[in-house]
C-alpha cells in the first residue's frame, strides 16, 4: 500500500493523467455524449503527448550528456515513427490532389481514427486483436531469426479448428458457460502451434528454409480448411461454415458497457495476457535468452552448447500457436463465417507488417496492432467525406513500405542525431537546446 | 613557431566514456612522431578530431601557430594534412595515376586530363623513392605498393603532414622495411609524419620522439633515442612489461584430454583435413600445437569442442568417452574454449556483455530460478569479471558486444571461459591482432590456469608465443602430427622447417 | 533532396489554403453498401450500382457507396449506420449477406427506406423473418435467366456445353439448373445430341480471377467444349481468358458481359439496375413498396438476355420472343430444383447426378 502510495506521489503528474484519462473514457461519454467526448479525449491526448515532451526536456535539461545517437531503441523507434509520418504525410498531399475541400477535414479524421468516439474505439480494439497476435507470432519467430511468412496459414488452421468446435462442441456450454469458447481457442491455439512445428522440423532437420516451406504450407492450409469446411460444417445455403453457437462467441466481460455499440470483445484481454507472456519469455527466461541468441547468432549458440535444433522447432510451435489463436478469435464471433474460399487470409501478411512496425517487440507490437487498428477506422469514418476508402490502404502500405526500409531510415536518423549534436557540441557544452526529435523519444530511458 | 602542429589541452567524451581526457599532442616540423597506445586508449580519436571527424568538446588546435576549427576532412587538407588509412581507400579497376588524380582532376576540353598529371606523380614518385608504375592497375599491385599510391595521394594533394595509421599491419617483414626508409625521406625533404602504432620495435627503428596515451590519458612525451623500449612499454601499459614470460616448472598430473586416432573428413574439398592425430593433455601443462593456418589446428579444435563430428578417432575427457556427445555435455563434463573467432562462435555481438558473460552458464541454479534468469546475479557476476579482467567498455555491463573494442571483446570471452573453472582450457590464437599489455596479460592467465593443476590446450600460429608460453609443442602440417618437441630443446628455425612441411617424423 | 521538401512544403501550403475555402458537410441521400468484393467486380456490385447512379444523375440526387470493414453482420451494420451517418434516406444492400443486418437497421432507422437485393431480412438466429414497411426485398428467378442462355446457345448451333459456378450458393445454382434445363429442352425439341453433362459442370469454390480457374475452363475447352456458361463472379474473366486462348465462347452473368471480351456469346441477366431504379422510383414518388418481398422474373422484365450485345449467328430476336413467351405464359416451366429438373429433364437426367449440380454437404 505505501509502495503505491510512494509511486502516486513521485508520478503526480503521470498518475492525474491516466486518472483523467479513465474519468474520459468510462465517464464521460455517459455525461456528455459521445461527441463531445471525442473531442475531449483528443484534446487529452495532446495534453498527454505535451506532458511526455515536458518530461523529455526535463529529461534533456539534467542530463545534457545525453546522445540520442547512442541509444539504438530510440533510433529504432525513430525509424518507425519517421515511417508512419511519411506514410500520413503522403496521404495527405494524396487527399489534397484528389479533393482538396475536404482535405483537412479528412485527414483529421485519418488522425482520430478509433478515437473519434466510444463506439469506435472499442470497435478499434476489436479489429486490431488478430492484428495484434499475428504480429506477435511474426516478430516472436523474427526474435529467434526466423521469418515465420506462415502465420496466414497457421492462422487459417487454427480458425477451422475454432469454429469447428464452435459449431459441434455446443454441450460443453452446459459444464460451463465459459468452457466451449475457452476450449475453442485451447485448441485452435494447439492447432496453430501443430501446423507451425512443420516448417519449424522441416528447418531443423532438413534445413529447408522457413521461408519457402511455410508459405507453400499458407496453400496448404488453405485447401485443407477448404474440404474440411465442406466436409464437417458447411453450411450449402451460403457456401460458408454453419454458424457457431453462441455459446462459443467471444464473451464480452462487460467491455461492451464500457464501450457501448462496439464490436468489442474478450479478445483483447487474450491478446494483452499473450503480450504479457511474450514479453516475460523473451527478457526474462532462460528459453528466451536462448532463443534470442539462436536469433542473434546461431553460431555462437551452438558453440555455446545451446539445442539450436530444438529451439527452432519450439519457436515456431509458439509463432504458429499464436497465429491460431488469432484465427480463432478472428472467426468466434456470431455473424461472422469461415468461407471454403480459395484465397489466403491477408491477416497473416498483415502480421508481417505489424511486426516490422513494432520492431519485433511484444510491447512495440501491441503498439503497431492498436495504430493499424486506429488507422483502419480513420480510413472507415473517411468515407463520409468525397472520398474513396481505399485511400487508407495507399496510406497503410507507404507506411509498411517505409518501415520496410528501416535500416536505412535508421541511418537516416543516425545521420541526422549525430549532425545536430555536433553543432550543439560546437555552441559548447551543456547546451540543452536539443531539437524536439531528440527529446520526444528520450522518455524512454 | 618550432611546432607545425599543436593539439592542446584537447576533452572528447563519448556516453561514458572519456576517449580523450585533456591530451596534448605537438608535432616539430620535419620529425616523424609516434602516436603509442594500446587499442582503446583515445589515439584514433584524437586523429580523428584532428582530421575534423569529432569536434572535441575543450581544447585547441594550432596549424603552423594559427588556431583553426576542423570541421570537416576538407578543412584538413587545405591544411596540408592527409591521412594514410589502414585500410585502403582505393579504386581497384582504376590505374594508379587515376586514383591518385581521383577528386583533383583537371579536364581538358570536357577530357580528363592526364599527362600532366602523370608528370607530377613521377616527380613525386622519384623525389621521394615512392617507386610505383603510374600506369598499372591498383588491382594488379602489391600491398605494399599501394600503401605507396596512398602516400603518393596525399604528396599529390601537397600535403605537409602525413598520418601513417597502423601502416605496417597489413605487411610483410620485407615491406616493412621498405616503409621504413620512405618515411625517412620523406622526413629528410621536410615532411612533418605522425606514426599511429602499439609496436614498439617500429617506434625505435624510425620515430624521434613518442607521445603516449593511456585510457584516453595523455602521459607523456619522450625522446625515443634516449628511452627504452621497456619504458615505452611501462607508459603505455601503466605498469611494468615483461617480454619474456616467467613461469615455473611444470608439475605434470593426470591425463585430462586424450585424443586418439582422430580423423576429420571434409566433404566439400573430399580430403581428410585432420588425419589420424594422437596426443594427450595432462593436468599442470600447456601443450601447444603449432603449425600455419590451414593445416588442421581449426578442424581438431572443433571435433575436440563438437562443433563438428570427426569421422574417426576417440576422445576422452578424464577418461569419459565424449566422441558423440552433445556441446553441452562437453562443456560440462570440463572444456572450456576460447575460440578462434570471436565475431563468429565467441560472442553475441548484439547482446550485452553482461549476458554473453553468461552463454554457456545461465541455465545453472546460480542463474536461473524455475527457467526465469537472475538478473541480479547475471549483473554481479559481470561485475565481478570485468573487475577480475580489467574487461573495458563504455556503459559497464549494459554495454552491446558489438561497440566493445576487440581486445576488450577477446578479455571478456577469455575472463568467461577461465571463470567457469574446468579442467581442459582450450585457446585458439588468443592473442590474435591485440596488442603488448593484451597479449601478456592473457599469457599470464594461460600460465596461471596451468599453475593451478588446469590442462590448457594452446592453438598458435605465432612462434614467439610457442616458444615462450607452451610446455610441449606438437606441430600439424596438412592435418597430420608431424612431430613433438620441448621448447626448451629447440629452436625456432628447427619447428619452422617442420611447420613448413621440409621435416617431418613420426612421434611416439 | 532539400529541393524535394521545399516542394513539398509548397504544395501543402497551396492546397492547404486551397482547402480552407469550402467547409460544408456533404451527406448523400442514396447509399449502396458494398457487398464482399469492390464497386467494380463486374458483376453483383457493378450491376446495382450502375442502376444507382443513372436513376441519381437522371434525378439530380447526391449518392454514395460505403465499404464495410469485414464481412460480418456487425460490421455490415455499422457501415449501414455510417450511411445513415453520411445523410442516407435510403440504403441499398446488394447480397443476402446483408439479410440479419437489414433486419436490426429496419427497425433501428423507420425513417430510412431499405431495399434488399437477392435476400429477405431475418434475425441472426434465423427464428424470425420480418419485413418492415421501409423495405423492400428483391428476389431474382436466376433459374430462369439460366434457362434462356442454354436454350439460346443450343439454338445458336452449340452442342458440347460447360458450366462453371462460383461457389454453390443457391442463385448460382438455380442459374445451373436453369441453365441445363433450357439446353436439353432446345435439343429435345429439335432431335439435337448434347455432350454436356458432370464431367464439364462444376463449380470453382470461389469468384475470384486465377490461374487455377482458367486452366480448369482451358482444360474443357481444349477436349472440345465449345461454350461455357460462367455464373461466378470476377472467375468470369478467366473462363473468357481460356475462351480467347481456345477461340472458344462463353456466357456472362449478372451483368451485360459482353463489352468485357468478345467471346462472350450473351449474357444470363439479372436486371439489378432496373430493379433498383423500380425501387427507387418508387421512393422518391413517396409510394415505396415495402413490407413484402418482390420476385423479378420473366414476367417482370426481371430477367432477360441482352439481344442487342449478344453474338448470336443462328439465334434470332423472334426465337427469343417465342421461348420468352412461352415462359411468361407458363406453357414452359423452368425447374428451379435438382428434383424438377430431374422431372423436366426426363431420360436426359441421366447425364447428371445431383453431387455435382447440387451439392448439399
Amino acid at each position: 500500500m505505501n509502495a503505491i502510495l510512494n509511486y502516486v506521489k513521485k508520478n503526480y503528474i503521470g498518475f492525474s493523467v491516466s486518472v483523467l484519462l479513465l474519468l474520459q473514457v468510462f465517464l464521460l461519454p455517459t455525461l456528455l455524449g459521445e461527441e463531445a467526448a471525442g473531442g475531449i479525449l483528443f484534446s487529452i491526448a495532446a495534453v498527454g503527448i505535451g506532458y511526455f515532451g515536458y518530461k523529455a526536456y526535463l529529461f534533456r535539461k539534467q542530463n545534457p550528456d545525453f546522445k540520442a545517437a547512442e541509444s539504438t531503441t530510440l533510433v529504432n523507434i525513430l525509424g518507425s515513427v519517421i515511417a508512419i509520418l511519411t506514410g500520413l504525410l503522403f496521404g495527405f498531399v494524396l487527399m489534397l490532389i484528389i479533393n482538396p475541400n475536404q482535405a483537412i477535414d479528412g485527414f483529421f479524421t485519418i488522425l482520430e481514427g478509433g478515437f473519434r468516439n466510444i463506439e469506435s474505439l472499442g470497435d478499434m480494439i476489436y479489429f486490431s486483436v488478430p492484428l495484434i497476435l499475428t504480429g506477435l507470432s511474426v516478430a516472436f519467430a523474427f526474435r529467434t531469426g526466423l521469418f515465420n511468412i506462415g502465420a496466414s496459414g497457421q492462422l487459417t488452421i487454427g480458425a477451422f479448428v475454432a469454429v469447428y468446435i464452435g459449431v459441434r462442441w455446443g454441450a460443453l456450454a452446459d459444464i460451463h458457460p465459459l468452457l466451449h469458447w475457452l476450449a475453442a481457442i485451447l485448441f485452435a491455439t494447439i492447432a496453430g502451434g501443430l501446423w507451425g512445428a512443420i516448417p519449424g522440423l522441416l528447418k531443423a532437420y532438413r534445413n529447408v528454409n522457413e521461408v519457402v516451406a511455410s508459405i507453400m504450407l499458407n496453400y496448404v492450409a488453405m485447401y485443407i480448411n477448404t474440404v474440411l469446411i465442406r466436409n464437417f460444417i458447411y453450411n450449402p445455403d451460403f457456401a460458408r461454415a454453419l454458424d457457431i453457437k453462441p455459446s462459443a462467441a467471444s464473451p464480452t466481460f462487460n467491455l461492451d458497457l464500457l464501450f457501448p455499440d462496439s464490436s468489442i470483445n474478450a479478445g483483447i484481454i487474450v491478446a494483452l495476457i499473450v503480450v504479457l507472456i511474450l514479453h516475460i519469455i523473451l527478457n526474462k527466461t532462460t528459453f528466451g535468452y536462448e532463443l534470442k541468441a539462436v536469433g542473434l547468432n546461431r553460431d555462437a549458440a551452438k558453440y555455446a552448447g545451446m539445442n539450436a535444433k530444438r529451439n527452432i522447432v519450439i519457436s515456431m510451435i509458439i509463432s504458429g500457436a499464436v497465429a491460431g489463436l488469432a484465427g480463432a478469435l478472428l472467426f468466434l464471433v456470431q455473424g461472422k463465417h469461415l468461407t471454403p474460399v480459395n484465397t489466403i487470409l491477408t491477416e497473416g501478411f498483415t502480421g508481417i507488417a505489424i511486426s516490422l512496425l513494432g520492431l519485433s517487440s511484444p510491447i512495440g507490437v501491441l503498439l503497431a496492432g492498436l495504430f493499424y487498428g486506429s488507422l483502419q477506422q480513420g480510413g472507415y469514418f473517411l468515407q463520409l467525406y468525397d472520398y474513396k476508402p481505399e485511400i487508407i490502404d495507399i496510406i497503410i502500405a507507404v507506411i509498411i513500405y517505409a518501415s520496410a526500409l528501416g535500416l536505412f531510415l535508421q541511418k537516416f536518423v543516425l545521420k541526422g542525431l549525430k549532425a545536430s549534436e555536433m553543432r550543439a557540441a560546437r555552441q559548447g557544452p551543456g547546451d540543452a537546446t536539443g531539437d524536439t526529435t531528440e527529446a520526444e523519444g528520450s522518455d524512454d530511458k | 613557431m618550432e611546432y607545425i602542429i599543436e593539439m592542446l589541452n584537447i576533452t572528447k567524451e563519448f556516453p561514458g566514456i572519456k576517449a580523450n581526457d585533456d591530451v596534448t599532442l605537438q608535432l616539430k616540423k620535419g620529425e616523424i612522431h609516434a602516436l603509442l597506445g594500446e587499442n582503446g586508449a583515445g589515439k584514433s580519436t584524437l586523429m580523428s578530431v584532428l582530421f575534423g571527424l569529432y569536434q572535441p568538446e575543450q581544447g585547441t588546435i594550432k596549424v603552423r601557430g594559427e588556431e583553426v576549427i576542423i570541421a570537416n576532412p576538407n578543412d584538413a587538407n587545405e591544411l596540408g594534412i592527409g591521412m594514410v588509412h589502414q585500410h585502403f581507400k582505393l579504386v581497384h579497376n582504376f590505374t594508379v595515376a587515376e586514383n591518385i588524380v581521383l577528386g583533383y582532376e583537371d579536364t581538358k576540353n570536357g577530357f580528363l586530363e592526364l599527362d600532366a598529371p602523370i608528370k607530377k606523380i613521377q616527380e613525386l614518385s622519384d623525389r621521394y623513392k615512392l617507386k610505383v608504375d603510374v600506369n598499372a592497375l591498383i588491382s594488379d599491385i602489391s600491398v605494399g605498393q599501394q600503401q605507396r599510391v596512398e602516400i603518393l595521394k596525399m604528396l599529390y594533394r601537397n600535403a605537409e603532414i602525413l598520418i601513417f595509421d597502423e601502416p605496417t599491419a597489413v605487411l610483410t617483414p620485407q615491406e616493412i622495411e621498405e616503409l621504413m626508409n620512405i618515411m625517412k625521406d620523406l622526413v629528410k625533404e621536410g615532411k612533418s609524419i605522425i606514426l599511429i602504432t602499439h609496436k614498439l620495435n617500429e617506434i625505435k627503428q624510425v620515430a624521434d620522439r613518442c607521445s603516449v596515451l593511456r585510457k584516453g590519458k595523455y602521459i607523456g612525451t619522450v625522446d625515443v633515442a634516449t628511452t627504452s623500449v621497456e619504458k615505452m612499454a611501462e607508459m603505455m601499459v601503466g605498469r611494468e612489461v615483461s617480454f619474456v614470460v616467467d613461469k615455473e616448472e611444470p608439475k605434470i598430473g593426470d591425463t585430462v584430454l586424450s585424443v586418439r586416432n582422430l580423423t576429420v573428413f571434409n566433404e566439400h574439398i573430399h580430403k581428410n583435413v585432420v588425419t589420424d592425430v594422437s596426443f594427450d593433455v595432462r593436468r599442470g601443462e600447456i601443450l601447444c600445437i603449432a603449425g600455419i593456418e590451414g593445416n588442421g589446428q581449426t578442424q581438431l579444435v572443433q571435433a575436440i569442442t563438437g562443433l563438428i563430428q570427426p569421422t574417426e578417432g576417440q576422445i576422452d575427457i578424464l577418461g569419459e568417452d565424449i566422441t558423440h556427445q552433445s556441446i553441452r555435455h562437453r562443456n560440462l563434463a570440463g572444456i572450456s574454449h576460447i575460440p578462434e573467432d570471436r565475431h563468429k562462435h565467441g560472442l553475441v555481438l548484439d547482446y550485452s556483455l553482461e549476458e554473453n558473460l553468461v552463454l554457456q552458464t545461465y541455465f545453472e541454479p546460480r542463474f536461473q530460478k524455475n527457467g526465469f534468469l537472475q538478473f541480479d546475479e547475471v549483473r554481479v557476476n559481470a561485475n565481478e569479471l570485468i573487475q577480475n579482467f580489467d574487461i573495458r567498455s563504455g556503459k559497464g555491463p549494459v554495454t552491446m558486444a558489438r561497440s566493445m573494442s576487440g581486445g576488450n571483446q577477446q578479455k571478456a570471452i577469455v575472463a568467461r571461459e577461465i571463470s567457469r573453472d574446468t579442467d581442459l582450457l582450450i585457446a585458439v590464437q588468443p592473442t590474435r591482432g591485440l596488442d603488448v599489455g593484451a597479449i601478456e596479460y592473457i599469457h599470464k592467465q594461460l600460465i596461471l590456469q596451468r599453475d593451478a593443476g588446469k590442462a590448457v590446450l594452446l592453438i598458435s600460429l605465432e612462434l614467439d608465443e610457442v616458444m615462450n608460453v607452451s610446455d610441449r609443442i606438437i606441430v600439424m602440417y596438412e592435418g597430420e602430427n608431424v612431430g613433438e618437441f620441448d621448447p626448451a630443446k629447440v629452436t625456432e628455425n628447427e619447428l619452422g622447417l617442420y611447420m613448413a612441411g621440409s621435416k617431418r617424423r613420426k612421434t611416439a | 533532396m532539400k529541393k524535394l521538401l521545399l516542394l513539398v512544403a509548397s504544395l501543402v501550403l497551396v492546397f492547404g489554403l486551397a482547402a480552407c475555402g469550402g467547409d460544408e458537410v456533404d451527406t448523400y441521400e442514396i447509399a449502396m453498401i458494398t457487398d464482399s468484393g469492390g464497386i467494380d467486380d463486374e458483376s453483383f456490385n457493378q450491376g446495382t450500382w450502375e442502376g444507382i447512379v443513372e436513376f441519381a444523375e437522371e434525378n439530380d440526387l447526391t449518392y454514395k457507396y460505403y465499404k464495410p470493414l469485414e464481412v460480418s453482420d456487425d460490421a455490415y451494420l455499422d457501415a449501414i449506420e455510417l450511411a445513415v451517418e453520411g445523410g442516407a434516406k435510403v440504403v441499398v444492400t446488394p447480397g443476402f449477406l446483408f439479410e440479419s443486418s437489414i433486419y436490426v437497421a429496419q427497425t433501428e432507422y423507420p425513417d430510412v427506406y431499405f431495399i434488399l437485393i437477392d435476400g429477405e431480412p431475418h434475425d441472426a438466429g434465423w427464428t424470425t423473418w420480418e419485413t418492415t414497411d421501409n423495405t423492400q426485398p428483391i428476389l431474382f428467378n436466376e433459374h430462369e435467366s439460366g434457362f434462356l442462355a442454354g436454350y439460346a446457345a443450343v439454338m445458336d448451333g452449340y452442342r458440347n456445353l460447360g458450366f462453371t459456378g462460383g461457389m454453390a450458393v443457391p442463385a448460382v445454382v438455380k442459374f445451373g439448373i436453369g441453365y441445363i434445363a433450357g439446353a436439353y429442352y432446345a435439343a429435345q425439341e429439335n432431335g439435337y445430341t448434347l455432350n454436356f453433362g458432370d464431367s464439364t459442370y462444376t463449380y470453382f469454390g470461389n469468384f475470384d480471377e486465377s490461374d487455377t480457374n482458367k486452366s480448369v475452363a482451358a482444360s474443357w475447352y481444349e477436349l472440345g467444349t465449345e461454350i461455357i456458361f460462367s455464373a461466378a463472379g470476377g472467375a468470369g474473366k478467366s473462363v473468357m481468358s481460356a475462351a480467347s486462348d481456345a477461340e472458344a465462347m462463353m456466357i456472362g452473368v449478372d451483368i451485360d458481359q459482353s463489352g468485357q471480351s468478345d467471346t462472350v456469346l450473351t449474357s444470363a441477366l439479372k436486371n439489378l439496375g432496373v430493379a433498383v431504379q423500380q425501387a427507387l422510383q418508387g421512393y422518391l414518388d413517396g409510394d415505396f413498396e415495402g413490407g413484402a418481398t418482390i420476385r423479378k422474373g420473366v414476367e417482370n422484365d426481371g430477367v432477360s438476355l441482352p439481344m442487342d450485345t449478344s453474338r448470336f449467328t443462328t439465334f434470332t430476336q423472334a426465337q427469343y420472343d417465342a421461348i420468352y413467351e412461352d415462359l411468361v405464359d407458363g406453357t414452359v416451366v423452368v425447374p428451379v430444383n435438382w428434383a424438377e429438373l430431374v422431372t423436366f429433364l426426363g431420360d436426359d437426367a441421366s447425364n447428371f447426378t445431383e453431387a455435382t449440380v447440387a451439392p448439399t454437404s
